[in-house]
């Protein structure tokens, strides 16, 4: 009973209405902003929804520190069992915890290919039917048009559901004029959708750039509160 | 200061297994002058290295028992702990670990940090030990010393910098340059005992700079001193060493050093760098509890004038009798001197007082704060106090895990059987997490330890020690029952029919709680007299040995009695007792038990081209993949299995991967059970006692 409270109620679902074609399998969405603005939240919390319906999760990252990246999880699920006054809390954080497996890559520049091997491994194998992949700290900067492609294809193969972040860096403008960043417009065929985060008198708010087959620019009424990083309907 | 303190090291060296720790205490004994021939690990001949006495340990070419010996370098008195490597033995390692004021962290310049080298690691940073690196084996191929270097950084979470970079790498690894005293040393004779110092060649001058650079930002981070000195470019050799001693001893830096124990370099470089780097005895602060005043506790301070304060750390039966090592925090203490055993509580004189080298000894007449030697013929268990009568300390407690793994043992022919209690009694003082006990209902002798191997090690060493040939079942996984739920009782116990009756009444309830028992006398009005509320308590502690489900220890209870009655003439302490019984009988079910298995924390580490096989096993095993971790060619895979799926894992991770990968495991936590394998255990043990009623 507690997930479909918690879920109907998640601003998660009230991004995925806001989108045309939704977001499933074989797909691809990206976060995008600047370093420091609330991607690795948003990612987190996406993957806390599908945890709560009970789905597994893989969570891939690039460089970073697993306990670190447990503390996100920790730190979002303690707030989000707060604010939902969640009665059996430990019983679906084990849930959780057992749903969910981190695959952290140290180098920089780890082969996609074997980035794939290990997803595969997991859910060949390791027989952990995972139907949501978190890619956080891929590094759209280098030269990744066929890397994109190989993960959109696998997402496509395998009935998954990516969800990537990426850190935009460098001197202003980073975005085009329909908010587009440049860095993802050489990819727009692998990305299904694309959400940029952006700063606004302190408050931040998400646009949703590209749905599908459409570029738009359109200011969601989401935003994450910058207290607890969680994402709130406005 | 006291020179002979300043002159003191105690030290251990930690190490992943096979990192060559063993060939590296060797070495060090023999460039200390302590042994006359350098033996190999795996010798063909004569036996194997000096440390490692134990015919098992040299068979298994591993080291097992922590032995201490004394070595002299450059006029400094060194204490070496030599401390096992197996996760499987980490009381011996924890409780070596107490009595060290630094450690030697050995890592393979191929391997780099590996699994076990992130236990050792903690245990160093648990009990606060300051450490030196030491990255060996530059001679193999593969060898990387800067990237080891970059791991202690990123895996150990240490600030580490490099104080040597080595000259030319695996079989062209000649000599080593130090970057403190911009000089290069080269190993000649044949066992590397000269050691001839050189100017840097041309060729690797740049290199030179640029880690002296690393070194100097790293250092600087911590020491103004440094940083003005680095500003007016006039940093002394004596300035970076300084500064380089006092981040070592206050842990936020570690100096590595590097070389090849096996090809004889780099090893009196590191001498000189614990002597330099490493704390003296009177640098590490020491506590005691004071037994008198409410475990208050108190600094020791090493000075040899006061009140003796020592820990025995360690016992070991030698040809002679008992053996006892002892780390003095305080005072000093000579032949005939009388201690006191704060735990026992016994008083003794102190008869032989030996220095220990490997498996020879020197006799002294005593020995002073911050040593370490070993007395004869004393009664005592390891983790007691011995203090001066007078003084009543006990050191710190270390931290002793659970058992988690049970056996049955049983002598193979009745004229072993003295023996083999002879053994056990030996080994349970030894090790405080190897424990015996004899099951009243099967009457059977079940040995428990902190894993397979760690039994084994010791039903091994019952064949070996002891001669004596043992038959063992199959290992049981030591479960726990646990109630979920608050539940009211409301109990008398009555029997007063002719001659003195028993009359006792307990109200109250049973919860959840947190630790591993607690009893709450809630009672207004002397409802319960006074002197029967122990009675009580002890009614409660009798059935938690036994859980009414499958008759395991029960934990995280809390008994609150809140009412009661008694009869002037039929209550006693019995009655109380059996009331407390009775309630809890009746309570037990009603909080809704159930059962808890241990839960192992498991690291594999694999090839990455394994993962997926790896990944596979752990989940056929209930086991739960935290992460994995991949750098390039090795994933390191950290999973929750229960570990009761974990016996004989080790055979088949071995033909899964070729022998490639390799695991670790250490209690984590106890979780619940799932209902279905709960169902059987419970059902099994309801077998089990209708069988035993039959017969």
């Amino acid at each position: 009973m507690v997930k479909k409270i918690l879920s109907a109620r998640s601003p998660i679902k009230s991004l995925e209405k806001n989108l045309k074609g939704g977001i499933g399998p074989g797909q691809v969405g990206v976060f995008a902003s600047r370093k420091g603005v609330g991607k690795t939240a948003c990612l987190v919390q996406i993957a806390l929804d599908r945890l709560f319906e009970g789905k597994p999760v893989i969570h891939v990252s690039y460089a970073s520190r697993v306990d670190y990246i447990i503390a996100w999880y920790e730190e979002l699920f303690k707030k989000l069992a707060h604010l939902e006054k969640l009665k059996s809390e430990m019983e679906i954080h084990d849930r959780i915890v057992r749903n969910r497996v981190i695959l952290n890559f140290r180098q920089e520049g780890m082969k996609t290919e074997q980035v794939l091997r290990s997803i595969e491994a997991l859910l060949g194998p390791g027989n952990f039917s995972a139907k949501t992949i978190i890619v956080d700290g891929f590094n759209f900067y280098l030269p990744c048009a066929e890397d994109l492609a190989q993960f959109k294809k696998f997402a496509v193969d395998r009935q998954l559901e990516f969800w990537f972040s990426c850190s935009l860096r460098g001197e202003d403008p980073l975005f085009n004029d329909q908010g587009l960043p440049f860095v993802l417009k050489d990819y727009l065929a692998s990305l299904d959708i694309i959400l940029t985060l952006e700063h606004d008198n302190d408050r931040v708010r998400l646009n949703l750039v590209k749905d599908h087959g459409q570029i738009l620019s359109k200011k969601l009424r989401l935003e994450l509160d910058p207290q607890t990083l969680l994402l709130i309907r406005i | 200061m006291n020179g002979r303190l300043q002159r003191m090291r105690n030290i251990g060296i930690s190490a992943h297994i096979d990192s060559g720790k063993t060939t590296l205490t060797e070495r060090i004994l023999y460039y200390c002058k302590k042994i006359h021939r350098i033996h190999e690990v795996k010798a063909r001949e004569g036996g194997g290295a000096t440390m490692d006495y134990m015919e098992l340990e040299r068979e298994r070419g591993i080291t097992i028992t922590s032995a201490t010996t004394n070595v002299t370098w450059n006029e400094h008195s060194i204490n070496i702990i030599d401390t096992p490597g197996h996760v499987d033995f980490t009381i011996e390692v924890e409780r070596s670990l107490r009595v060290l004021d630094g450690a030697i962290l050995v890592l393979c310049s191929v391997g780099g940090v590996q699994s076990q080298t992130l236990t050792v690691d903690k245990q160093l940073k648990r009990y606060n030990v300051p450490a030196v690196a030491f990255i060996n084996k530059l001679d193999r191929i593969g060898a990387n010393p800067f990237k080891v270097k970059d791991q202690i950084n990123e895996k150990l979470g240490r600030r580490a910098a490099l104080l040597q970079i080595p000259v030319g790498l695996e079989d062209r690894f000649q000599g080593i340059v130090d970057l403190v005293r911009m000089k290069t040393y080269y190993f000649d004779g044949p066992n590397g005992e000269i050691v001839r110092e050189e100017e840097i060649p041309p060729e690797l001058e740049d290199e030179t700079w640029k880690y002296r650079e690393e070194l100097l930002d790293a250092v600087s981070l911590f020491s103004d001193e440094v940083t003005e000195a680095i500003l007016e470019d006039r940093v002394s050799e004596d300035l970076l060493l300084r500064a380089i001693r006092k981040g070592t001893i206050s842990r936020e830096f570690t100096p590595v050093l590097m070389g090849s124990a096996y090809r004889n370099k780099g090893v009196q470089l590191l001498l000189n760098a614990v002597v330099n780097y490493l704390p003296n005895p009177s640098e590490v602060e020491n506590i005691a509890l004071d037994l008198d005043n409410g475990e208050k506790p108190v600094g020791l301070k090493a000075d040899a004038s006061l009140p003796c304060v020592s820990y025995a750390f360690k016992l070991e039966e030698g040809p002679y009798g008992q053996l006892t090592f002892i780390r003095l925090y305080q005072g000093s203490l000579k032949k005939g001197d009388e201690l006191y055993n704060t735990r026992s509580r016994q008083r003794f004189k102190v008869g032989r007082v030996v220095r220990m080298h490997a498996d020879h000894m020197e006799d002294i007449e005593g020995a002073g704060a911050g040593d370490i030697v070993a007395l004869f013929g004393v009664d005592c268990a390891s983790g007691d106090t011995i203090c001066s009568p007078g003084l009543n300390y006990a050191l710190t407690s270390i931290y002793v895990p659970e058992p988690v793994i049970s056996l049955a043992i049983e002598a193979a022919d009745k004229l072993s059987a003295d023996r083999l209690a002879k053994a056990l009694a030996r080994f349970t003082k030894e090790d405080p997490t190897f424990r015996v006990y004899v099951d009243p209902e099967s009457r059977q002798t079940i040995i428990q330890g902190m894993g397979e191997l760690h039994l084994d090690i010791y039903v091994e060493r019952m064949k070996r020690e002891y001669r004596v040939e043992v038959v063992t079942g199959r290992p049981q996984v030591a479960y726990r029952e646990a109630i979920t739920l608050r539940a009211d009782f409301d109990y008398t116990h009555k029997k007063q029919t002719g001659g003195a009756g028993q009359f006792g009444r307990v109200i109250g309830y049973i919860e959840p709680f947190d630790g591993q028992y607690e009893f709450v006398n809630d009672v207004k009005g002397g409802h319960i007299p006074r002197e029967f509320i122990p009675s009580c308590d002890k009614g409660f502690q009798s059935m938690l040995k036994k859980g009414q489900l499958i008759g395991s220890p029960i934990i995280g209870l809390r008994v609150v009695i809140t009412d009661g009655q008694f009869h002037p003439v039929d209550s006693s302490d019995i009655a109380f007792q059996l009331a407390a019984q009775g309630a809890f009988k009746q309570a037990y079910k009603k909080a809704r038990p159930q059962i808890l298995e241990p839960i192992m924390k498991v690291v594999v580490e694999t090839p990455s081209e394994y993962a997926g096989n790896v990944f596979g096993s752990l989940n056929q095993r209930r086991g739960i993949i935290v992460s994995s971790i991949e750098d390039g060619t090795y994933s390191r895979i950290e999973a929750e299995v229960p570990l009761s799926e974990m016996f004989g894992y080790s055979t088949v991770l071995r033909s899964m991967t070729q022998g490639k990968a390799e695991f670790t495991m250490e209690f984590l936590k106890y979780s619940r059970l799932p209902a279905s394998l709960a169902e059987q255990l419970m059902e099994e043990h309801r077998q089990k006692l209708e069988a035993e009623e039959k017969k």
